[in-house]
């Protein structure tokens, strides 16, 4: 730690630290909640709905994907994902889930929470959220940890819109209408899990101020745009979960980000970049190695700003929900947008590729990539299957090349910091040359 | 002279493509589709032929390199590699369900790279709540226009309800092959099994019902069929779209007897029960019949409000135990295909629900290579001799 502390050249924002701090203190908050014999809630991203009811409901929620991420940054994910091994789950299924699986494991046999956990540890849940959009793991893997807790499971189900399916007359309108049984699906099954009622008033304040901090924080990542890009993508993965996971009061949390805008709004007015000279502009997709994280201080070193990430961790494009009276319809309409938001764009454009590889061209564009690191996870489908047509599209139609760096998220075996180094350098020949292409080819970077 | 019965089988199970270019010969339009959960009875009130897409365990995987990944499901990357090879080229059409995550960026990579004439994605819920078995009819609406926009027909309730009859039987006549491997010896191999289902993805319909007539009949009176062997097994987990791993298990002594895979009973059991509305029958039948480890479903809580494990994997899992009974199973071969999630998931309840019924079982991970089937040999040669 202290030698990456010395290495460190990425200007880290000020206002990045409290962002990251409501997401630490959940495990803490519902630790304290499963003492006084609160409901706690396991949950994965399920973008927003089942967060809102479950804060309407006083339920603590923590993310067992984020914990994945903490206990990989702390090196605790070793010692889970043997656990999860020795157990008969195959090691190629996901890093995160393996990591939770082990735990729980763990857990069953402690009859507590681990010892050595990170953050204070998960305590036992009531309740175990899982979603079905993006993997098949958002589901699977709650299903799976049925051999160590006693937990029931909801699914809380999703379209897979943002096809050409979807432009179908009237498909937006029966995939919201779907959005919105399944939350009152949800709201039932809490209602009967925990035997009293939501309060309807607090669920459609939080739904509200949960548009609201998404807003907020797209704002920010609209202000990266700027040339030296002000904000570094290390302060995006520690800001982002605050939004995606819903740590804390959205309308705090909005709070936090507009004090976010300020100061990346300041750095761009001021021409301040994240890095001390930005030689190149990447994006990166799709989630980082959590446990080597200094690997982009050495490339900051080298003159690389990541300025944009995978659209799937960004905040939907804001729209218009004023006119939505149904609160579970507004979250819904949000959800839907998330899943979306790009594709209105990519079918006007005669873009169209996949809901799941066009945005990139968009990001790439909009926010002038000289190249985009793609770090395919060895085990997670979700994050890596698309990401040769990615290469391949964002070649043909923008010429922006991508390095390819094998890894995952968890399992620090899978990545090889160095070798990674060594496939940089080269890389910057590489950028170099297709800026020169995309100029000759009038392309506007 | 034209073969028959298994030979016929066989010879379409050697050369998928044969019967197909014949059919696109005769003026038939051929849509591909992937998995089970392609509604093919609408297809096939249409006149058209539903034609599954299978990958090719003896073909190099090449040019999917550049577009599907090496960590993912290496039986989607054969398929997409026989796509991009021109190997499907008598296709009119794909129709792609979310059968799992790859398969659903599959069917959009397919459509970006390969641009058919027609193309359809069919959403598919995962789990059976009343808002998603009502979405998931309402999704079949939209395949229904897309289809009738595409063949210029009209899909009619009649014309729906005589291609759900003829479907009915195609699944009760597969009910009644396995039925001929009940007893000891069966009647028919493993590997026979697998030939006559890979004809059936091939053929339409009626043809492939009257293929199953001609098995169904020459091994019912066949003198010479499988010797029996001391271990019946069951195999049960990602697709086999090839003999190969069921010639090794019954190369080295043992009769495979029944399976729970994507080609095999989890495709035909299920029959579509008449209703009303045959989209609703539809619905129910793929999305809630359907056993496949992809769908979720719920586990009624016990009085506390907890979820009791055990019951939990028989909610999951209890079919299983009937099949082992009914088909005299005394082993089971859990496999699955490297990075096939959904399963890979399943493998350590599915492992302790054996044990609980005490019904031993195996488990093997394999690449959908033929060079990996050497180890894979050696262990199912162990445990057959563990069963006895």
């Amino acid at each position: 730690m202290a030698e990456e502390k010395k290495k460190r050249v990425i200007n880290r924002l000020k206002t990045m630290y409290p962002l990251r701090a409501l997401v630490d203190g959940t495990y803490e908050k519902a630790i304290a909640a499963s003492r006084e014999g609160k409901p706690v809630a396991w949950c994965m991203v399920n973008w927003w709905g089942g967060d809102a009811i479950l804060r309407a409901m006083d339920v603590a929620a923590i993310y067992p994907e984020d914990y994945g991420a903490v206990c990989a940054a702390f090196g605790a994910a070793p010692a889970y994902l043997a656990s999860a091994d020795a157990d008969g789950f195959p090691t190629h299924m996901c890093g995160y889930a393996r990591n939770c699986l082990g735990y729980a494991a763990q857990m069953k046999e402690s009859g507590d929470i681990p010892p050595e956990a990170p953050m204070g540890g998960m305590p036992r849940p009531t309740l175990l959220l899982g979603s079905g959009y993006f993997c098949d793991t958002r589901y699977k893997w709650f299903q799976s940890l049925g051999r160590y807790l006693d937990a029931p499971v909801w699914v809380l189900e999703m379209p897979h819109p943002g096809v050409k399916e979807s432009r179908l007359k009237g498909a937006r309108e029966h995939d919201i209408s779907f959005l919105v049984a399944e939350l009152e699906g949800f709201i039932s099954f809490l209602e009967r899990l925990l035997g009293r009622k939501v309060d309807r008033d607090r669920l459609t304040e939080i739904i509200d101020d949960t548009i609201e901090m998404n807003r907020v924080w797209h704002e920010v990542n609209e202000l990266r745009r700027a040339k030296p890009c002000p904000m570094h993508s290390r302060d995006f993965w520690s800001s982002m979960p605050a939004a995606l996971y819903m740590a804390a009061d959205p309308r705090v949390t909005a709070g936090l980000y507009r004090e976010m805008y300020d100061e990346v709004k300041s750095m761009a007015d001021s021409h301040l970049g994240a890095i001390p000279e930005e030689k190149y502009r990447l994006a990166f997709a799709e989630l980082p190695p959590w446990h080597s994280l200094g690997f982009f201080n050495q490339l900051a070193e080298r003159g690389w700003n990541f300025v944009v990430e995978s659209w799937a961790y960004h905040p939907p494009k804001p729209i218009d929900l004023t006119r939505v009276t149904n609160p579970l319809e507004r979250i819904a309409s949000l959800t839907y947008q998330y899943f979306t938001g790009y594709f209105e764009d990519a079918f006007a454009t005669g873009d169209w590729w996949g809901y799941f590889a066009h945005p990139y061209l968009e990001l790439a564009r909009e926010y002038r990539c000289d190249g985009i690191m793609l770090h395919p996870l060895l085990t997670c489908r979700t994050a890596t299957n698309h990401l040769m047509v990615v290469q391949d599209q964002l070649m043909k139609k923008l010429k922006v090349p991508s390095l390819i760096i094998e890894g995952d998220i968890v399992d620090l075996n899978l990545f090889d910091p160095a070798d990674a180094l060594r496939k940089a350098e080269t890389f910057e020949e590489t950028m170099s040359h297709y800026r020169k292409v995309r100029q000759a080819a009038g392309l506007a970077w | 002279m034209a073969e028959t019965g298994l030979n016929r089988a066989k010879e379409i199970c050697q050369d998928r493509a044969v019967s197909a270019r014949e059919l696109k010969a005769g003026g038939r339009k051929i849509i591909g589709y992937l998995d089970i959960f392609p509604v093919l009875e609408m297809m096939t009130a249409l006149d058209l032929v539903p034609y599954r897409l299978l990958g090719d365990i003896n073909e190099p995987i090449t040019r999917a390199d550049t577009c599907l990944p090496t960590v993912v499901c290496p039986f989607l990357r054969s398929v997409m590699d026989l796509g991009l090879k021109g190997k499907y080229d008598f296709l009119d059409g794909v129709v792609m369900a979310h059968g799992c995550e790859v398969s659903e960026k599959t069917a959009h990579i397919w459509r970006i790279y390969l641009d058919p004439p027609y193309a359809h994605f069919l959403d598919t819920p995962h789990t059976t709540h009343p808002s998603a078995r009502q979405q998931f009819k309402a999704l079949l609406k939209y395949f229904k226009e897309t289809l009738e926009v595409f063949t210029g027909k009209e899909l009619s309730t009649e014309k729906l309800r005589e291609a759900i009859r003829i479907h009915n039987r195609q699944r009760a006549l597969v009910r009644e092959l396995y039925h001929l491997r009940k007893p000891d010896p069966p009647l028919v191999s493993g590997v026979e099994t697998v030939q006559v289902l890979i004809a059936l993805a091939s053929l339409p319909v009626a043809e492939g019902n009257e293929l199953l007539r001609q098995v169904i009949g020459e091994v019912k009176q066949r003198k010479n069929g499988p010797p029996g062997k001391p271990a019946r097994l069951m195999v049960w987990g990602s697709i086999i779209d090839n003999t190969a791993l069921i010639d090794l298990m019954e190369s080295i002594g043992a009769n495979v007897v029944m399976d729970d895979t994507s080609l095999g009973s989890r495709a035909y059991f299920p029959p579509v029960e008449p209703t009303d509305d045959p989209l609703d029958g539809l619905a129910h039948r793929y999305l809630v019949a359907l056993n496949s480890p992809r769908t979720f479903r719920e586990t009624i809580l016990n009085k506390i409000n907890k979820k009791d494990y055990l019951t939990d994997l028989e909610n999951r899992f209890g079919y299983l135990k009937d099949y082992a009974r009914e088909w005299s199973v005394n082993g089971v071969i859990l496999q699955v295909l490297r990075y096939c999630d959904i399963h890979g998931y399943e493998v350590p309840g599915l492992s302790d629900y054996l044990d609980h019924i005490g019904l031993p079982g195996i488990y093997l991970e394999h690449d959908y290579g033929k060079a990996a089937l050497a180890q894979l040999r050696t262990r199912v040669q162990a445990f057959l001799e563990i069963i006895g």
